[in-house]
């Protein structure tokens, strides 16, 4: 008679090796097709952005450039210099300063019984699910009244307040593993609150802080709305401005694609100086604050 | 120095649903070694805490050297940082972003002692517990026993008024836990700083206290000098509590038999202690629990002995032996010191009268001096 242990052996039969490899290969090429359609448009990109106005029009846009020529970066960057600088600005100054704020108010939430604790980290979780748009109209007024509309000063403070949220609660995770018990002993070391987050809690979460400064530099250098509605000339920053170039017909193909690199690039250099930090740092966040 | 003076200190920790430590009074003298004894849940690290200014009690007044760090009713509070007190915890609590060297000067560095003093300090004390070559490195690269030491440095090099430590020993091994509970105990003797140690470890309380605090559900069971505790239990717990191997317990019915009084537990009959007559007289016919350790019972002659039994088991400790005897309805343990590896069979064992402890069944106290 057939008991289920048989009939599992029977569904469960060990592979052979040739089978093995064709499955394998079967995964790899399945891997190389979906890798070659999420490159593609970049190929295209980088390719158009290497070709001068007449050859992207008789050219296919994934055909390698016959001799890579600048002449698009070079427009791109005059079309694009000073948004770029004003992205750059906005970018450091809305990700400090959220980051900050993020980690200031994660270190209260989770090394301080205060009362209504549990409710302020229910807000900001909210907050950071709320939508933008929901918003955008009351939030216009008060920059107006503020007298920082199309300011860089007005998105940084944007970015700051609307990216705390995100940055409190990443934060939050790391500091909740710093032990509990390393905070108390700086107490009774003599140390005050805010000497203990100085000298202890940032220096032993550098990781957290460089997870959670590249995450927010990030979303704030793709950022979109904020920058459309609130950086509408003088504080434009470069991702309005590409837009801008490809919605009209002036600027050239070649053009427009190397303004995208020229627009990628620093996010670029960001993920791949700070790359390792970032690996150790989402593994960090799971296992240890170190 | 100081001396701490505890009252009616009560700490809720599910607002005032039971408390943690219900109405705690302690006094502990100036330079002494208190240990804060008893099972886990028991008070003893809220206790130490509500010392250290990390818990806020419900009630209460907590004095350090004479000066109140605590009053809830005159609502008085001296924060952690403010109180001269250093702390060991039980994980150590090593400043994982610095080095063994800045974690103990980080207390002084923070009451701006000059640089050279602080370097003086932490050389002096890291010599004192041979760890100079380990100054250089961070907790992550130091070994369980070398973190504790940094940790116990980390203390010493303040020269606070109060030590206080949180299970420091917990995470060791049992050779090194020996090492440097001995070298603690003279480091404190010698800096003469006043010390609460919270452990559950009854081996660490004995070797080191002067005084020992024995609690049990936030409420002080008994308190004096190790051997007090030991000699003379005022409770059950106590009896129970204090003692390797555990003390022997038995249900006994006091009977008198010609004239005097002896205590009948069904296997066995042995006669009271004469001066305990006048106590436990009033309880003639009662049901009384009798507690007899270990070390107390002496294996005689067949003839000579008021307990019989046969041999169980016998584990050797190197310098003495435990033999299991089934005395009937239980297993009893006596410690007998050499000679006992080849016991077997059925023997007799008399108990030393003066020191039987006799308790109360219904209030689990001592009956008699």
């Amino acid at each position: 008679m057939e008991t289920a242990l048989d009939a599992r052996q029977k569904t469960v039969m060990p592979r052979t090796p040739s089978t093995q490899k064709a499955l394998h290969a079967a995964y790899y090429a399945l891997l190389i097709v979906y890798a070659l359609f999420c490159l593609l448009p970049l190929w295209g990109t980088l390719t158009t952005s290497l070709k001068t106005s007449q050859a992207v029009e008789t050219t296919s846009p994934l055909a390698m450039p016959g001799s890579p020529v600048f002449v698009g970066y070079r427009g791109a960057l005059e079309e694009l210099k000073t948004p770029l600088l004003n992205s750059l600005i906005i970018t450091a100054g809305g990700a400090l300063g959220s980051v900050f704020l993020g980690s200031v108010c994660a270190y209260a939430l989770t090394k301080f019984q205060f009362r209504f604790r549990g409710l302020f980290y229910l807000l900001l979780t909210v907050a950071i699910y709320l939508p933008y748009q929901a918003i955008l109209i009351p939030l216009f007024r008060t920059i107006n009244a503020l007298n920082l509309y199309d300011t860089k000063a007005g998105l940084i403070l944007l970015h700051t307040v609307f990216g705390m949220p995100m940055c409190a609660v990443m934060f939050a995770g790391f500091y909740a593993e710093v032990p509990d018990c390393v905070v108390k002993q700086a107490m009774i070391d003599g140390s005050g609150p805010w000497r203990i987050y100085r000298k202890v809690v940032v220096p032993s979460t550098k990781i957290a802080t460089m997870t959670v400064l590249v995450f927010q530099c990030t979303s704030i250098w793709n950022e979109m709305l904020f920058a459309l509605i609130f950086g509408a000339a003088d504080a434009m920053p470069a991702t309005i401005a590409l837009n801008n170039m490809a919605g009209t017909l002036a600027a050239e193909r070649n053009v427009q694609m190397a303004g995208s690199i020229w627009l990628a690039m620093p996010v670029l250099a960001l993920y791949i100086i700070l790359g390792k930090y970032l690996i150790r740092g989402y593994m960090a966040g799971s296992v240890t604050a170190s | 120095m100081a001396s701490i003076t505890i009252r009616d200190v009560r700490v809720s920790y599910n607002k005032r649903g039971s408390y943690a430590l219900k109405g705690l009074d302690l006094d502990i003298k100036d330079g002494e070694f208190c240990v804060f004894l008893g099972p886990s849940g028991c008070g003893k690290s809220t206790a130490m805490h509500c010392i250290a200014g990390l818990i806020h009690p419900d009630t209460g007044e907590i004095r350090i050297g004479g000066s109140v760090t605590t009053s809830v009713e005159r609502r008085e509070f001296v924060p952690p940082q403010e109180r001269n007190i250093a702390m060991v915890f039980q994980e150590y609590a090593l400043y994982p972003n610095m080095t063994a060297r800045g974690n103990m000067s980080f207390a002084l560095e923070t009451k701006k002692t000059p640089r050279d003093e602080v370097a003086r300090q932490v050389d002096k004390t890291a010599r004192m517990l041979g760890i100079e070559s380990l100054l250089d490195r961070k907790p992550a690269e130091l070994s369980g026993g070398q973190r504790q030491r940094v940790a116990l440095g980390r203390a010493l090099v303040r020269n606070p008024s109060v030590f206080l430590l949180d299970e420091p020993l917990g995470n060791l091994d049992a050779k090194l836990r020996e090492q440097v509970r001995y070298e603690l105990k003279k480091i404190q003797t010698q800096m003469g700083v006043t010390t609460v140690y919270v452990t559950h470890d009854q081996t660490e309380a004995m070797t080191m206290a002067d005084h020992i605090v024995l609690m049990k559900d936030g409420e002080i069971v008994q308190q004096g000098a190790p051997t007090e505790l030991y000699d003379r239990p005022s409770h059950l717990f106590v009896a129970g509590f204090l003692g390797t191997p555990r003390i022997n317990m038995f249900d006994c019915v006091i009977q008198a038999r010609d004239g005097s009084l002896r205590f009948n537990a069904g296997d066995f009959s042995i006669p009271a202690p004469e001066n305990m007559e006048d106590a436990l007289r009033p309880l003639l016919g009662r049901e009384v629990i009798l507690g007899a350790r270990p070390s107390d019972l002496s294996i005689v002659e067949n003839g000579e002995g008021d307990i019989r039994g046969v041999v169980d088991g016998v584990e050797p400790l190197g310098d003495a032996y435990l033999v299991y005897i089934n005395i009937g309805s239980r297993v009893i343990i006596v410690k007998s010191a050499g000679g006992s590896g080849a016991l077997s069979g059925s023997l007799a064992l008399k108990a030393s009268p003066d020191r039987l402890h006799v308790f109360d069944k219904d209030t689990e106290k001592r009956i008699g001096a």
